[in-house]
């Protein structure tokens, strides 16, 4: 296992690489912006009524301690490190004094449930369907399904989002139109509180399940449409292995193999969240908090969800490719 | 019952394009020809790409149905063997050998376990001893052994490897019928040789007939004891491949000889000056 050891190394040196240049650019990018965090905190602080100028002295620098701004730009970005690896971000400027790791900590659950969910369920749909439509070609019920997927597919996410919100929500009011769950229940792990979410869940997962499996679909059917020509599931066909084999452990099985890659990717931008769609139903995952932080020149809350997005990814990555070579033999270690 | 093989008057129309394009295209027209089984041989079907040799192979092994006329092996007709039963009779008889090594075996499948599932297959082989010995037996006729696939997946083998192992599944079953559609045509030009005259080896050996798909007219020249010359889905031109290929009659023959460069330079470039 020497070859895998030096492969894991390998990568883990990208990884590090990779989580060093985002976190420096986010840093760079975030120290851009004109907004200055200690001055908005203090407008606010003393908005109330004069202070003793001294006092604001000693409170600007408290502030400047507390939002990691002292000294020059190299001092401030050894600073941040050190935070980062504290996974301390300071206290968020738009909810004062809360900390931002508490307010991603509050978030993350919840876009995580939901994308999750809606990439795995679209994942396997789009898949299996595709994979289907690949292999029976003539089938006529297929070709329906097929040309429907294909009819939402360019529709934006947050459009069908939208429509479901309207015909579902408004129109037709069987589904809650906005929250994580219900307002007054306390959160926990009973059977009313999961159904709540579940149910509150539904339509953001649907209309972002509906916008993702287009992609899945297509690309799967042009895959498997590739692998069916293959000398080797033609032997099989010939020597009368059976076709419920023949399409899972032939076809579909070689064509899965890139898609994997391309799921570990959208796992990896969960935590970003699905900006619009939470915004559009008011769901209380990461997403909005991130709207929330630009909206209200939360300095402190965007550099944390960016960092944070930066080392999901980068994990994610890293996670398939040490895998990789356990799904896949051709890809080599050495 | 004296025919391995026996093609009688064989057609095959394709339809293409859409429903206000539509036109048929027959890429096999009335061919016939029959193999005997008391004479083992190497039968080489020529003709350049579009002359329906691939299309008359893949009849042959029951992957398309013939339009019209019957496909019989050992006199049973084949066109109606459909089931997974009968598909494995046929195959027992009946082996194919495609062009491409590297897409002849599941990359994900590990090579041994392919033999072996030959071996249970069409030899009713259980245990994983007697599969090893049916699956060893017919490795060693191509020159090689079960320890050097042992564990291996197919991209971790050269193509005339690969090929060779695609012979010896071939030979697991002991088919007295091999079809070898263009078997040398993506195999290293240094390693080529080697598998044509394995193929001679089978039939003097082992007594499988074989029939041979090439548009190599000189592969065709070196191995077959008879040819047909197709174009155009039609037998332009058959017999005994040394009489055919040394006087060829029809002019489509002549020309496909004639577009074979000499070995001599200063011929050669004669011919491509015109």
């Amino acid at each position: 296992m020497n070859t895998l050891t030096a492969y894991i190394l390998r990568r883990l040196g990208q990884f590090v690489f990779v989580i060093f240049t985002g976190v420096t650019l986010a840093f760079l990018i975030t120290n851009l912006s004109p907004v200055d965090p200690v001055e908005q905190s203090l407008t606010q602080l003393t908005s109330f009524g004069a202070s003793d100028p001294r006092a604001v002295e000693l409170m600007r620098e408290s502030l400047a301690e507390l939002y990691g701004l002292q000294g020059n730009l190299f001092e401030q970005y050894v600073n941040f490190w050190g935070r980062v690896l504290r996974a301390d971000f300071g206290p968020s400027l738009s909810a004062f004094p809360t900390p931002v790791i508490t307010l991603i900590a509050n978030a993350a659950p919840w876009t995580i449930g939901l994308l999750v969910t809606s990439i795995l369920i679209t994942f396997v749909l789009g898949n299996l369907i595709g994979a289907l439509a690949g292999y029976f070609r003539r089938s006529r019920f297929l070709k329906v399904l097929g040309m429907v997927i294909m009819t939402i597919n360019p529709i934006p996410h947050y459009f069908i989002g939208l429509i479901l919100l309207i015909f579902l929500g408004f129109v037709f009011p069987i589904f809650p139109i906005s929250g994580g769950a219900q307002m007054n229940r306390p959160s926990g792990f009973d059977l009313g509180y999961v159904l709540s979410v579940l149910y509150h869940g539904f339509l953001p997962a649907l209309s972002l399940v509906l916008a993702g499996l287009g992609g899945w679909f297509i690309g799967m059917r042009s895959l498997v449409s590739n692998v069916v020509t293959d000398d080797h599931v033609l032997y099989a066909e010939l020597a009368g292995v059976k076709g419920r084999k023949i399409f899972s452990q032939y076809v579909a099985r070689n064509a899965m193999l890139p898609q994997m890659t391309g799921l570990a990717m959208q796992l990896g931008q969960i935590f970003g969240g699905t900006v619009i769609v939470e915004f559009l139903f008011n769901y209380p995952g990461m997403g909005r908090l991130l709207i929330q932080g630009i909206y209200r020149g939360d300095y402190s809350l965007v550099l944390g969800v960016t960092t944070i997005s930066i080392f999901a990814v980068a994990f994610a990555v890293l996670l398939i490719d040490i895998l990789y070579p356990l799904i896949d033999p051709r890809v080599k270690l050495g | 019952m004296s025919a391995v093989l026996e093609i009688d008057d064989v057609s095959k129309r394709f339809r293409s394009g859409g429903l206000l394009s539509a036109r048929t295209v027959e890429a096999v027209k009335n061919v016939s020809f029959t193999l005997e089984a008391d004479r083992p041989e190497v039968f080489a079907i020529v003709g350049q790409s579009g002359s329906g040799k691939s299309t008359l192979a893949n009849m042959i092994l029951g992957s398309e149905m013939p339009s019209a006329g019957r496909i019989r092996v050992h006199g049973e007709d084949i066109t109606d063997a459909r089931s997974a039963r009968q598909r494995i009779d046929f195959m027992r008889r009946v082996q194919p050998i495609f062009q491409n090594p590297f897409e002849a075996f599941n990359p994900l499948t590990r090579i041994d376990s392919y033999l072996f599932s030959t071996a249970r297959r069409f030899r009713d082989a259980t245990g994983a001893k007697a599969q090893e010995a049916l699956a060893d037996e017919a490795l060693q006729l191509v020159g090689l052994t079960i320890e050097e696939v042992r564990g291996r997946y197919s991209h971790e083998l050269s193509g005339g490897q690969l090929q060779r192992i695609a012979v010896a599944r071939a030979l697991i079953p002991q088919p007295d019928l091999i079809v070898a559609d263009e078997p040398v045509s993506m195999v290293d030009a240094s390693l080529r040789m080697s598998i044509v005259n394995l193929f001679k080896d089978l039939r003097d050996r082992l007594g499988v007939t074989i029939v041979y798909i090439t548009h190599d007219l000189a592969t065709a020249y070196y191995i077959a004891d008879r040819l047909i010359i197709m174009k155009s889905g039609e037998i332009v031109e058959q017999g005994p491949a040394k009489a055919v290929l040394d006087d060829p009659q029809h002019p489509y023959s002549r020309a496909l000889r004639d577009a074979i460069l000499p070995p001599d330079p200063r011929r050669a470039h004669e011919i491509i000056a015109g």
